[in-house]
């Protein structure tokens, strides 16, 4: 795969992903029929056992209760990924390169053709890294745009894959009483993180640009 | 490309929930698992404790009980580990829902940092000198994330 490859973005790769942004942001969670769009909703619950608790039981703890939390762990992590290989399939991922590539100039400082290279990074860290390498040694990337960039990959490495393997369960919990524990959404905790990697990215060019007026003092005064 | 479109819906869904399987069966259980034999260790030797009144003066900053800091160095580790050391607390009762909402997005931007050193740094060929750098940012981020979360969102 080429670092900088470019493909023609149709409608229909439009449509994947507002479908994957509405998916996952929690807005249309619901029982009634529009619940069909919303991911907590279709992921459903576990059932319970002899009237209360669900199969992992209660009060337990150590290596044994870990197992069977992971247990419940499972069935959100293979629904997501599962979700996302098809959203990828209708070029969702896609139409937000082709999105995101423009923005990345006044967000970070970084040419367009790192668009791949970014959310090729938001799926998996080794092709981020790998994509990122590529640009360096087709002189896409100068020095100061590759540690920015790699900045950007480094907090919340692998995002997407990553927070939907493991941290979309954490929406799913519930009190006591039975209502939903977390009382923020998926999409919103998403959002948030994104955010964040771009202000991180921004830190680092900020102490570059310090150094970089340091050095210079410095070689004035030599 | 066009050889991939030819599949059939179901099939690519299959195949992205095979990807989770492994995922799950391969990192998730087992670092889940070392997650909670810790929280057990520490419970049992009152270290969680001794952590929790330490960190207490920071983590009180962002809405959190100190016990809070142990999710946060949890996660350089492992992101799975840290969601098991969330889970394991909420069980205990330590943290809430609330706890969660704030502790979500911050336990994935400093997340596996350890690791992603190797995978990305590494592979990048990010100069040595940098390192506490991007360290330093992706905990500040967590920070960050964490303060904006407790203020804004919960």
């Amino acid at each position: 795969m080429s670092a900088t490859d470019d493909q023609k973005v149709t409608l229909g790769n439009y449509i994947a992903l507002a479908f994957a942004v509405a998916f996952f942001s929690g807005l249309l969670q619901s029982n009634e029929w529009y619940g069909v769009f919303d991911f907590t909703t279709l992921n459903g619950t576990f059932g319970s056992i002899a009237g209360s608790g669900m199969f992992r039981g209660a009060g337990g703890d150590g290596a044994r209760d870990g197992f069977l939390f992971a247990l419940t762990l499972v069935p959100t992590c293979m629904f997501a990924l599962g979700m996302i290989n098809v959203l990828e399939h209708y070029g969702a991922l896609k139409a937000a390169r082709k999105l995101l590539s423009p923005l990345l100039r006044p967000l970070m400082g970084l040419p367009g053709s790192a668009g791949l290279a970014m959310i090729g990074s938001l799926q998996n860290t080794d092709t981020g890294a790998g994509l990122t390498k590529n640009l360096i040694e087709d002189g896409e990337l100068n020095q100061e745009e590759a540690e920015i960039f790699t900045a950007f990959q480094f907090s919340a490495g692998a995002t997407i894959v990553n927070f939907f393997s493991s941290g979309a369960v954490l929406f799913t919990l519930t009190n006591a009483d039975g209502s939903m524990a977390v009382p923020t959404s998926i999409g919103l905790t998403v959002g948030i993180m994104f955010i964040f990697k771009i202000i991180g990215a921004n830190v680092l060019r900020l102490i570059l640009k310090a150094q970089g007026k340091k050095v210079n003092a410095q070689a004035k005064v030599a | 490309m066009a050889q991939a479109s030819k599949k059939m819906i179901t099939d690519v869904f299959v195949e992205g929930a095979r990807k989770g399987w492994n995922i799950g069966a391969m990192s998730t259980i087992p670092n889940v698992m070392m997650a909670f034999i810790i929280i057990k260790a520490l419970n049992i030797t009152g270290a969680l404790g001794a952590l929790g009144a330490l960190f207490e003066p920071l983590m009180i900053l962002v809405g959190l009980p100190g016990e809070g800091a142990a999710v946060i160095m949890g996660a350089i580790m492992s992101m799975g580990g840290a969601v098991g050391i969330v889970m394991g607390l909420f069980s205990e009762g330590i943290l809430t829902g609330e706890h969660i909402a704030i502790l979500a997005p911050a336990i994935y931007l400093c997340g596996s940092t350890i690791q992603y050193a190797g995978r990305i740094l590494g592979v990048i060929g990010t100069r040595g000198s940098l390192y506490p750098i991007m360290f330093a940012i992706c905990i500040a981020n967590s920070f960050m994330a964490m303060f904006v979360m407790n203020l804004f969102f919960v």
